[in-house]
């Protein structure tokens, strides 16, 4: 005890005489999304603001995962331990500026540590900002109008090198020659008798990339307004047109590679089709040098000349440029904004966008940085692997024409919508006229809701502590409200009970502690409005209505999850089942053999995706190489892919309607590990004597199954049935990393509705109330099976 | 007989080919550069089993991979010895004693399951953050002193539930109390449950993306699934940098299921003893 204490004071000691130390400086927090390469850069760059200002100590926090990025900003805000300066994009600021959750930059801007604004791009400085306050000082733009150019193609093909000037129609047009983009397109795609090609003239770098800028080109908008639309997609017309015509360009001309034909590649896999010279163009951002770079080395094997020039422009001379960039923000609960400009102006200034331009990661945001020869702009000095590419000045050209998507903090909800429909047209699934307008009425609805919620009452706090206490209350009279045969209790069934509430006491402590308020807190929360930044708003039962009556997800992802629920679950168990009672044998190697069923099971998720991918790609996928096989012709698998597949080539698993669904039961399967391990733990609990009375009495084995192994191993298997189902219901990484949810939403699990409701669209109340729907449901669920548990054989009864 | 068990072996064999091929996929994947990986098919070999990608990962100041590995093992030891400890504890009287409440407090317990997590994620954190917890490895490694969660007391309850309540009234003729019992006579019979549980956690744990991921800000805290993602980024994925500290992780967690499933006999010999 006395040691304790003085190891105690001792400590104090210590962390006075460091915090006595340290507190002359002041430190900044610093969260980034960036990842491994140019994470090296960023902390060259904090390096150097640590030796400019001796004063500010600064605590770099990277988290590479962008959509966990925001989730951990949205959650550490609400405990008001958010990071002083975060990196932000025109796409998510808004919905932390819109709240207050950012600081205005322009009075720090205009101030005696300022900067000129004028300086950095106009476009981007625009779409960082809301009401015409800057809320991030922008570090780069991306402008996706780039299109790399294989020139040994081009030779080859006897076409001139684009200069950008060219255009693009509906049609070829053969008269133009290389001014026609079409006509190009057309003539560097190679096909072999068969028609396949095997050479393609385009591809951008995702499909709907491509789909975007000729809609953007072709005079298309979002939305009326991109700060408060009221209107989603104004020129719907356009919109089928011009994503029509992308997917009759994919699937029908085969001048651009399909996804199916894509995810034949591994990776990010357009830039590598280049690299191997299947395409001769693509489009894309201007991220793609350095990746180019590691592959495409001067005087090395497989190197060729390569450019990057402009997208056309339509044929009447518009041009617009789908566009991207970053930046940094200050959250506004920071205790030290001076420091933190200081800070944000370093990283968005002359130094920071310098390492990053020499390390050919991002664009410079400041425009006579982009275009100072040898840095961004190849220069005289510029060593020859960096000399590629050398028409990089065309990232300054395309910036006047950068179109930003809407900003407001609601239109990835909105797009979403439309984006899955975009998908069903790229994949020769639906045609653009019957998908999309599904999609933009679907999101117009979306809209009006939006538009039509009122401000409520704000929430009161002390109302809702008495509600709470008022709840917990509740519980603890359910809880001991005396049952039916309630009786005096004896001497020694009350020692019984006390030595019982001894063994609970952890459980019941932490159930306190830290369970029951957040529970209790969440069922609140499900009738409120609430964004995790600002104050909950009453809104009464309508989180609940708007579920079941105007949510189409709602029902949708439910039936899913149902769907997925019913054949996985029962499937999963009886091979746990099976594997387990063949791992039970006494055979050489057990031990090994149970650790190669289960560790597939715990591989780390995004490497397992990834794999996965691989399993279920169309061209050359193991899965289809099996049903496509001989064998799989004579088990009438290669009849049953052909008629799922919707384009006639071989089925894409993972972006067919039908069959996404299905490729995640698949999956599960290797996931029983767990209920295997658990149910061999079982079977191993089954005293030997019971198999040798069975022997006795003459028991074959089936006999010896049904009549010892079963009942004994019932209370296990009652265990994996319960928490399966209950796991199953609330299934959605695999979904959130493999299809997004897509195709059609046929992938969109019920759990992944509700997340994007609670961290994507900011709805916390609503997903509050989506979870609590889930909970009854899953409750009546697990009623039922235990009414069936007078089938499970317990040993020990505690009646 | 002797039939019959080659073909278990047969059977068992085949199938961890099937099981095993992602996991060949990743070693693969693991050895090659990133040239192969773009130009070979996925489970085809390497040109060489060169150690590059290892000792990039194993030497990336930014991902420093032994300080994640330390802080991993750290906590999912911690965490662990928690859940292995208190989860018997609290499932002993669901399973053997009478006292008022008991059926509604497993009601109660079964229900902590059923809500979706990401509802109480904010107010969990606020509460952790109002008591300076966040940026520690506190609120990763004390909840599981509290029982360690409904599934693996649910899971110790069963694993009590059917061992033959004989034994225990045996051990009352003798005069044991009930901690004797539990501790005398339950534990020991429990082997292969303790060895399930302890397994499964340690595993969860080591998984465990979103507790680190929030809880622990400073880079030099995070633990392995987090800390790799660094290799996954937006711009630039470095899947050959990833695969190789992906089987990395797994070396350990295939250390823990070996040792931990000779208790699973252990048992059967013991419980035959009766």
């Amino acid at each position: 005890m006395k040691r304790n204490l003085m190891s105690r004071l001792t400590l104090l000691l210590i962390a006075f005489v460091l915090s006595a130390i340290t507190s002359a400086k002041v430190t900044i927090r610093l969260s980034v999304w960036d990842g491994d390469v140019a994470l090296r850069v960023i902390r060259d760059i904090v390096k150097e603001f640590e030796k400019e200002h001796p004063d500010i100590r600064v605590l770099l926090e990277p988290n590479s995962d962008y959509a966990a990025y925001h989730q951990k900003l949205l959650t550490m805000y609400a405990a008001s331990v958010a990071p002083d300066v975060v990196m932000m994009d025109p796409l998510y600021f808004q919905a932390l500026a819109k709240r207050k959750a950012l600081l205005p930059l322009n009075e720090f801007a205009s101030g005696p540590d300022g900067v000129d604004l004028e300086t950095y791009y106009e476009p981007l400085r625009t779409a960082m900002s809301l009401n015409g306050e800057l809320y991030v000082l922008p570090r780069d733009i991306a402008t996706m109008g780039l299109v790399y150019y294989n020139k040994r193609l081009f030779k080859e093909a006897g076409i001139p090198e684009p200069d950008g000037s060219w255009t693009w129609d509906f049609k070829v047009r053969p008269e133009l020659r290389e001014k026609d983009f079409l006509w190009v397109m057309q003539q560097l795609t190679k096909k072999d008798r068969s028609g396949k090609t095997v050479q393609w003239g385009y591809s951008s770098d995702w499909p709907e990339l491509f789909a975007r800028s000729l809609y953007y080109s072709y005079g298309g908008n979002f939305a009326d307004n991109d700060e408060r639309p009221t209107k989603v997609i104004p020129e719907q017309d356009k919109l089928i047109k011009t994503y029509g015509f992308a997917g009759q360009l994919m699937n029908k001309e085969r001048w651009i590679p399909t996804s199916s034909e894509l995810t034949g590649q591994l990776m990010s896999t357009t830039q590598m089709l280049f690299v191997n010279q299947k395409i001769a163009m693509f489009q894309s951002g201007i991220w793609q040098v350095p990746n180019m770079r590691k592959y495409l080395i001067p005087d090395k094997e497989g190197f060729f000349e390569w450019d990057i020039t402009l997208f056309p422009a339509y044929k009447d001379g518009t041009r617009k440029y789908p566009s991207g960039g970053s930046g940094y923000g200050i959250i506004s609960h920071t205790k030290h904004p001076r420091e933190a400009w200081l800070l944000t102006k370093f990283l968005s200034g002359p130094v920071g966008m310098k390492a990053m331009a020499e390390a050919g990661i991002a664009q410079p945001a400041i425009r006579d940085l982009a275009i100072q020869p040898g840095l961004w702009v190849p220069g005289p000095n510029t060593p020859k692997v960096q000399l590629y590419p050398y028409n990089r000045i065309v990232t300054d050209t395309a910036v006047p024409f950068a179109k930003f998507e809407p900003s407001a903090d609601f239109w990835p909800e909105l797009w979403s919508r439309v984006a899955s429909k975009a998908e069903l047209v790229f994949t020769n699934q639906a045609s653009a006229k019957e998908a999309l307008p599904v999609g933009i009425t679907e999101a117009q609805n979306r809209l009006n809701d939006i538009l039509s919620e009122r401000d409520r009452p704000q929430f009161n706090w002390t109302l809702g502590l008495l509600v709470g206490v008022g709840i917990f209350g509740a519980l603890l009279a359910y809880l001991y409200w005396p049952t039916k045969d309630a009786r005096k209790l004896t001497a020694r069934e009350k020692k019984e009970a006390r030595s019982a509430y001894f063994f609970l006491a952890p459980w019941i402590f932490g159930m306190i502690v830290l369970t029951v308020g957040p529970i209790i807190l969440s069922l609140l929360m499900s009738f409120m409005n609430w964004d995790i930044i600002q104050p909950a708003q009453v809104r009464g039962l309508e989180n609940y209505t708007e579920a079941f009556t105007r949510d189409p997800i709602f029902w949708k992802s439910l039936r899913v999850t149902f769907i997925y629920t019913i054949v996985s679950v029962p499937l999963g168990l009886i091979f746990a089942l099976l594997l387990a009672l063949l791992l039970n044998q006494r055979v050489a190697g057990v031990p090994l053999f149970r650790a190669c069923y289960y560790i597939p099971s715990v591989a780390s998720l995004v490497a397992s995706s990834l794999i996965w991918r691989r399993v279920f790609q169309a061209e050359g996928g193991l899965l289809n190489s099996f049903m496509y096989s001989r064998v799989g012709e004579l088990l009438g698998l290669k009849q049953l892919a052909e008629s799922l597949s919707t384009n006639g080539e071989p089925l894409n698993w993972l972006g067919n309607e039908a069959t996404a669904l299905p490729a995640m039961i698949i999956m599960s399967i290797w996931g029983v590990g767990g209920a295997m391990v658990i149910l061999l733990a079982g079977l191993q609990s089954i005293p030997g004597h019971y198999y040798e009375a069975a022997v006795l009495d003459g028991a074959n084995n089936w006999k010896k199954f049904k009549n010892v192994t079963i009942p004994l191993l019932s209370p296990t298997l009652f265990f994996c049935l319960i928490t399966g189902v209950i796991g199953s219901f609330q299934v959605f990484t695999q979904s959130l990393v493999m299809t997004g949810g897509g195709p059609n939403d046929s992938t969109r699990f019920y759990m992944l509705h509700l997340f994007s409701n609670a961290f994507q669209s900011l709805r916390m109340g609503y997903a509050s109330a989506l979870a609590w729907i889930l909970f009854v449901i899953v409750l009546i669920f697990t009623a039922l099976q235990f009414r069936l548990s007078k089938y499970v054989y317990y040993e020990a009864e505690a009646k | 007989m002797k039939a019959n068990k080659l073909a278990v072996l047969f059977v068992l064999t085949a199938g961890a080919l099937v099981f095993m091929l992602p996991l060949w996929i990743m070693l693969v994947m693991s050895f090659k550069t990133p040239n192969e990986l773009a130009t070979t098919a996925a489970w085809a070999p390497p040109g060489a089993w060169r150690l590059d990608n290892y000792r990039e990962v194993l030497s990336n100041p930014n991902a420093p991979f032994v300080r994640f590995f330390i802080n991993t093992l750290f906590i999912s030891t911690v965490a662990t010895t928690g859940v292995v400890l208190t989860s018997a504890l609290v499932a002993y009287p669901f399973a053997r004693l009478r006292f008022p409440g008991r059926d509604r407090l497993f009601i109660l317990l079964i229900s902590t399951m059923l809500l979706p997590g990401i509802v109480t994620l904010i107010p969990t954190y606020v509460l952790f953050a109002k008591i300076q917890w966040v940026n520690t490895f506190y609120p990763l490694i004390v909840p599981a002193f509290f029982g360690g969660g409904a599934f693996n007391i649910f899971l110790m309850r069963q694993s009590f539930m059917s061992i033959p309540r004989e034994l225990d009234e045996a051990a009352i003729l003798d005069g044991a109390s009930n901690a004797m019992i539990f501790w005398r006579v339950l534990l020991p019979l429990s082997g292969p449950a303790i060895a399930t549980v302890g397994i499964l956690c340690f595993i969860y744990t080591w998984r465990d993306f979103m507790g680190p991921l929030l809880f622990l800000n400073n880079p030099d805290m995070q633990t392995l699934e987090v800390g790799l993602r660094t290799y996954q980024s937006l711009q630039s994925e470095q899947w050959h940098l990833l695969m190789a500290g992906s089987v990395l992780t797994l070396i350990p967690l295939f250390t823990v299921f070996l040792i931990g499933q000779r208790y699973f006999v252990k048992a059967m010999v013991m419980s035959g003893l009766k």
